[in-house]
């Protein structure tokens, strides 16, 4: 019982010792999927003017250089707050190509 | 002079401009030879990716997650006993079938002097026309494993195989660690190497296909796909919050946890009714193949197939609400799987007497054998309906019902029908010591043949926390509850098949996207017996501690299971 009560410790104190290191970390992806249907589809829906871009558009790394070069432009189209584009980012890093995906048929 | 003043001005002022001019095409062409060249090598490692991407086709990925889990069973009771004709028996030795009991040489005197407490019950009218008759006084114990550490391996694969068509597969190996036999004594479904539970118990470092699937989409541009292979029929909704993953398989976990071989044929509905991620499937599988690679020569077993099939609709999935139907229909269910057991030495002690003196002198020798089911036992229906919803502020909560009835046929193997026990009979065989001696002989007769109804409900919440989340969860089972879950992968067995209540209180601290420690504890209280088995009747925990009722497999009452997991995707 002792081991697992070192073990249990040990583990508890190596997650706190983590630290996040993600650009696209903080967003709340639930937010960011409600505006990027509300803000982001007219300009990058099929045959749109910005081109079709949905999150499996583009893997997370992608996604991040993405808002690093596009981020401000985006926000100036959309016309939505900076916490706003970091919600899309996070939604959309969360949903990329490279993500975890729903483990379904069909 | 002036003119010649302003021409030899406007020469030196001409010359640096015209030999800039000159560099500047130089430069010029000089960059681009350089990227004409970089460009060519840009294109050739370019052909270089394209060819590879090309000819790479399957995309892997996967999870190594390694878990420490400390087990504290208390009151494991072993009852010895079984489900006994007394009317049958009663008549008979009226009769004179058994002897005279005035004859000590007889095989009822020897009977009544082998058992007497059971005989004066039995005299007294103490018992039931068919009732447990108890071999001798329960045994309880407390179990402890301190420590029990297993490593579970999952490699999935995806490939396009074209537009509308891809493939989907996940091989996956659950050992514990220092045992790689791929077999364990037999003691409960968890201890079953069978085809449907491989991945969710230990079965050694082999590495099984869990899943092998194709999709094949918008079939003749309708909203028809059909889907086909070893299903993704683990790890459904809502069991993937625990999980710390997204949906992990199609049908409700709460019912079905269960590797299948089969087929889906889905319908697009949402694409009508404008409701997002609205699907209608139908599913079947085979659970069980009567004719095909069976241990009889000439097919002297006759058993049916066991067909599955029912629907599953996800009636929302917006990615904040998720409502789901599920109706299963188990048709022609059997006493059993076929599957690997290491045979447990007290079997042969109430079943095998003779074999039993043989293994005496082998007493850490189990021998590793095939079983296959005897008989077909009846139908089964399982019916549910989940609801999950992820709110803004990152709660996720849900409730899942679900419903089980079983149909019996009025058949019995050797350990019992669809929630009912073998009658035994009393029967004459010779004894060593000379002469007739009667002993209880099994009998194709169960002890029920009622339909029963199970219910189950389950519940959950899984809240931010800081580093990660914190989650609740409990289910209750009732006396039948009789669901497909055995291939969840909790170790003491699945939490969800049981038959009384189960809690769970977890920590997930989220180290980054890919890697989380998982911190928590599961409490189990069993009411009835035989979690997670259709075969044998559940009966309460407290009498067979009390001795009134048999259980040939341990009967657990209490369980604390406390556990930390590392799981790293990559």
């Amino acid at each position: 019982m002792k081991r697992m009560t070192g073990i249990i410790l040990t583990l508890i104190l190596l997650a706190l010792c983590t630290s996040f290191a993600l650009a696209a970390e903080g967003g709340n992806p639930k937010k960011g999927k409600y505006l990027y249907k509300k803000n982001c589809k007219s300009c990058h829906a099929a045959g749109a003017e910005g081109g079709e871009l949905t999150p499996l558009s583009k893997t997370q790394a992608q996604w991040d250089r993405f808002f690093e070069k596009k981020g401000q432009a985006c926000q100036g189209h959309a016309k939505i707050s900076e916490k706003d584009v970091k919600d899309v980012q996070q939604f959309l890093f969360d949903h990329a190509a490279d993500s975890d995906q729903p483990e379904t048929c069909g | 002079m002036r003119k010649l003043l302003i021409l030899l001005i406007a020469a030196l002022l001409a010359v640096p401009s015209v030999a800039m001019a000159a560099e500047s095409v130089d430069e010029l062409q000089r960059k681009i030879q350089e990227m004409t060249l970089e460009l060519n090598e840009l294109s050739k490692r370019v052909d270089k990716t394209e060819r590879h991407t090309a000819l790479d086709r399957i995309s892997w990925y996967g999870d190594l997650r390694v878990k420490a889990d400390t087990l504290h069973y208390k009151d494991v009771t072993r009852s010895q006993g079984v489900f006994f004709d007394f009317a049958d028996f009663g008549a008979r030795a009226m009769g004179g079938e058994f002897g005279d009991p005035g004859d000590p040489a007889s095989p009822i005197a020897k009977f009544v002097t082998a058992f007497p407490q059971q005989a004066n019950t039995f005299f007294t009218g103490g018992y039931a026309p068919q009732d447990f008759f108890i071999i001798a006084a329960p045994e309880k114990s407390d179990i402890n494993n301190d420590i029990l550490y297993t490593t579970r391996l999952r490699l999935g694969m995806k490939a396009k195989v074209w537009e509308n068509v891809n493939f989907s597969g996940r091989l996956s190996m659950y050992k514990n660690w220092g045992d790689s036999t791929g077999s364990k004594v037999f003691d409960s479904w968890n201890s079953f190497t069978m085809d449907g539970t491989n991945g969710g118990n230990t079965t050694g470092d082999w590495v099984r296909v869990e899943r092998a699937y194709f999709d094949w989409k918008d079939i003749g541009g309708s909203n028809f796909y059909l889907s086909i292979g070893r299903r993704p029929s683990t790890y459904g909704p809502p069991s993937q919050y625990r999980e710390n993953e997204m949906r992990g398989g199609t049908p409700s976990g709460h019912l079905v946890h269960f590797n299948f071989d089969g087929i889906t044929i889905g319908y697009k509905l949402g694409k009508h009714t404008g409701v997002e991620g609205q699907v209608v499937r139908f599913c079947y599988g085979q659970g069980f193949e009567s004719e095909w690679g069976n241990g009889e020569l000439f097919n002297e077993i006759d058993t049916d197939d066991v067909h599955l099939g029912g629907f599953n609709i996800d009636a929302i999935n917006d990615g904040t609400n998720f409502l789901q139907f599920t109706l299963f229909r188990a048709e022609d269910v059997t006493d059993g799987f076929k599957g690997v057991i290491a045979f447990p030495s007290q079997f042969a002690q109430q079943l095998a007497p003779t074999m039993w003196q043989d293994l005496q002198n082998f007493p850490n020798f189990n021998f590793v054998t095939r079983v296959q089911p005897s008989t077909n036992i009846g139908d089964i229906m399982l019916g549910g309906v989940g609801f999950t919803r992820e709110e803004m502020n990152g709660v996720n909560w849900f409730a899942s019902l679900g419903w089980t009835r079983t149909d019996p046929n009025g058949k019995a193997g050797m350990f019992g029908g669809l929630l009912s026990d073998p009658v035994y009979q009393a029967a004459l065989v010779p004894d060593p010591a000379g002469g007739e001696m009667i002993m209880p002989m099994v009998t194709a007769t169960p002890s029920s043949n009622d339909e029963e109804d199970g219910y189950s409900v389950y519940v959950g919440v899984q809240v931010p926390a800081p580093l990660g989340k914190f989650g609740l969860e409990y289910n209750y089972g009732s006396r039948y509850w009789t669901p497909f879950t055995q291939a969840q992968d909790d170790v003491v067995g699945s939490k969800l098949a049981t038959r009384g209540h189960a809690g769970e209180a977890y920590y997930i601290f989220d180290i980054n996207p890919n890697m989380f420690i998982k911190v928590g504890a599961i409490y189990y209280d069993y009411k009835y017996t035989g979690s997670g088995s259709p075969v044998g009747a559940p009966v309460k925990i407290e009498d067979v501690q009390d001795g009134t009722a048999a259980s040939i497999l341990p009967a657990v009452d209490e369980v604390w299971d406390g556990y930390a997991s590392l799981t790293v995707k990559f």
